[in-house]
């Protein structure tokens, strides 16, 4: 690990980079210092004691995955050649995308971990639309759901069959969709878009060590991740604590009303697609299969986390787009099995 | 600054998961299926920060465009900002990691409470359809958990199942519109406590509530009547033979 070499500035005042290392030792230790010897008798009300648990469990649930998704997206851009990933895929932009949307086949990271790695993706040079294409789909389109589903459902009405071709279909279609956009740079955050471009400024630049690029890379995208999902998992447990679900659970035997409680409870709960289906399953008997479907649908994609985190890399106009994308297909295909 | 952000926001998360890792109490929050998974990857992720220390102060600057608005990207890794937003954004971050070390690093961890179980829909519709009764009927019932006798119950099996059962379980009390019926309940987990559904077993206990309060928790044991008052919600009700407050359980939720 140099601490000269052209592509950064010289060390600061002259401290040796030993020392910072010294310092971040010296503050795990401290933070270790506190939580072991923090008050263990410190009595929140019930409401906003449960309003902490619910956020610290999406946050603890979450961060593995993080970790996880920035460690593959740190693999894809600093250690996979640019033209293995670019040669591999096919040329047609269509055949492209569905290629893509099968990605999680091979990666299978919850929703979570494929915000990072989508953004890695971007930044190694493929189109937004692809990454988004890629971003909806592998949630759904991936092993571990897919098991987890037939265990909850097995082929009853066609509930497994109708996510994973579901999820595959409106992924594309969201692909399709913004790559009719003349500007897809601006699909992007301008902070975001302005990263990419330095990344690729980087791509051919052979002068930092990829052990070093690695790890700034991993602390630049712990710093656009980690706020994001802070703030998501406490707006989520808030609206946890807030909204009463009996509400919505009395609400799930209407063909119609079904789909759409069920997708709103999809959005406040914000629970990882590998394991959703026996979520909705454990909910009661009383949903109709289309509201299910939409709800399989639906919430590996959006729900509150979710937008937090997408919110880092994309637009406002761009999520409400996406979100209305994917709700509109969800709620079309939930409909069309209740009604059908 | 903000370059320090996310590694510092990391190790907060890291310790903290490490620290309920070593203590046993990760199963607090999230399934015991991810326990090892989390540890795991908290240790590398901890690691990670600890080696950006070794590159983040000789970090390479340039590419950072100045000049264009970004009132909406504070979440985002920013280009440096000036004046009041510079100074707003330092503001947002110390106080973000303020939040995180009390939350995460101070506050004791904690199981959710009989409000979230009443504002979950404690008293019914919890079908649990995925659970399989068929080797509940003839196994011994003093080793049914709260899951298994909520499932039985909600079967609608009739009385003369219930009877000749003997029951002992634990759990937690939930206030129920019955001043006699007090529900001993379990929260079930599929991924993290955030998807946590209450389940519980109506018990007979008139006057709980001189003994006892809400969240405490208990061992009870017992057989099963039918409800004394034949209008309620409830056909069967526990009868306690004992009743018993004890140390919340190592492992409150069941899976």
């Amino acid at each position: 690990m140099s601490t000269t070499h052209p592509t950064t500035l010289p060390t600061r005042r002259g401290a040796s980079p030993a020392r910072y290392v010294i310092a971040g030792v010296v503050l795990v230790a401290g933070m270790a210092l506190l939580r072991v010897f923090a008050p263990g008798d410190v009595e929140l009300g019930d409401i906003a004691q449960d309003f902490v648990t619910l956020s610290l469990a999406v946050i603890i649930e979450s961060i593995p995955f993080v970790f996880l998704g920035i460690g593959l997206a740190v693999v894809v851009q600093v250690w996979v050649p640019e033209r293995v990933i670019l040669r591999v895929l096919p040329r047609n932009p269509i055949l492209r995308r569905m290629v893509l949307s099968l990605l999680g086949v091979l990666l299978p990271v919850c929703e979570c971990g494929n915000v990072p790695l989508s953004r890695g993706l971007v930044m190694r040079g493929l189109t937004v639309p692809e990454a988004m294409t890629f971003l909806v789909a592998a949630p759904i389109v991936n092993p571990v759901t897919i098991i987890t589903t037939y265990q909850a459902f097995g082929f009853d009405d066609g509930i497994l069959i109708a996510r994973v071709v579901g999820g595959f279909a409106i992924a594309n279609l969201v692909g399709w969709l913004f790559s009719k956009s003349p500007d897809p740079d601006a699909l992007l955050t301008r902070s975001f878009s302005a990263t990419c471009k330095r990344a690729q400024d980087h791509a051919h630049d052979g002068h930092s060590g990829r052990w070093r690029r690695s790890v700034e890379n991993f602390s630049a995208e712990t710093t656009a991740m980690m706020p994001a999902l802070l703030v998501g998992s406490a707006v989520a447990g808030l609206i946890q604590v807030a909204i009463s679900r009996d509400v919505l659970v009395t609400l799930g035997s209407n063909p119609v009303i079904s789909v759409f409680v069920l997708m709103l409870l999809a959005f406040v709960i914000s629970v990882c697609s590998n394991v959703d289906a026996f979520f909705v399953l454990a909910l009661g008997s009383t949903f109709l299969p289309g509201a299910i479907v939409a709800f399989l649908l639906f919430g590996p994609v959006i729900d509150i986390k979710m937008l937090a985190l997408m919110r880092t890399t994309y637009s406002a106009r761009t999520l409400a787009l996406l979100n209305l994308v994917v709700g509109l297909g969800a709620a079309t295909i939930g409909l069309a099995i209740n009604l059908a | 600054m903000q370059r320090w952000l996310g590694v510092t926001l990391s190790l907060i998360g890291v310790v903290a998961i490490l620290w309920l890792g070593l203590t046993g109490r990760l199963e607090l929050y999230i399934h015991p299926r991810y326990v090892v998974f989390t540890v795991v990857m908290a240790v590398i992720g901890g690691l990670a920060s600890i080696a950006a220390f070794l590159v983040l102060p000789t970090r390479s600057e340039h590419g950072h465009d100045h000049g264009h608005d970004h009132d909406h990207d504070e979440l985002a890794e920013g280009p440096p900002r000036t004046g009041w937003r510079a100074a707003i954004a330092i503001a947002g971050s110390a106080l973000l990691v303020l939040a995180t070390v009390v939350a995460l690093l101070v506050l004791p961890p904690a199981t959710l409470s009989s409000a979230t179980a009443e504002n979950r829909d404690i008293a019914g519709s919890t079908a649990l359809s995925s659970v399989d009764t068929t080797e509940l009927v003839g196994g011994d019932s003093t080793t049914f958990t709260v899951k298994d006798w909520a499932t039985l119950l909600h079967q609608g099996l009739g009385d003369d199942f219930f009877a000749g059962k003997p029951a002992a379980f634990s759990g937690f009390l939930v206030p129920t519109d019955d001043p006699d019926i007090v529900y001993v309940a379990r929260f079930l987990v599929t991924c993290c406590a955030v998807d946590a559904q209450p389940l519980a077993v109506p018990v007979l206990y008139p006057g709980w509530r001189d003994d006892f309060a809400a969240d405490d928790w208990v061992e009870v044991t017992g057989g099963f009547v039918p409800n004394p008052d034949a209008a309620a919600t409830e056909p069967i009700v526990l009868m306690p033979e004992t009743f018993d407050e004890i140390e919340r359980p190592a492992q409150p939720y069941v899976y």
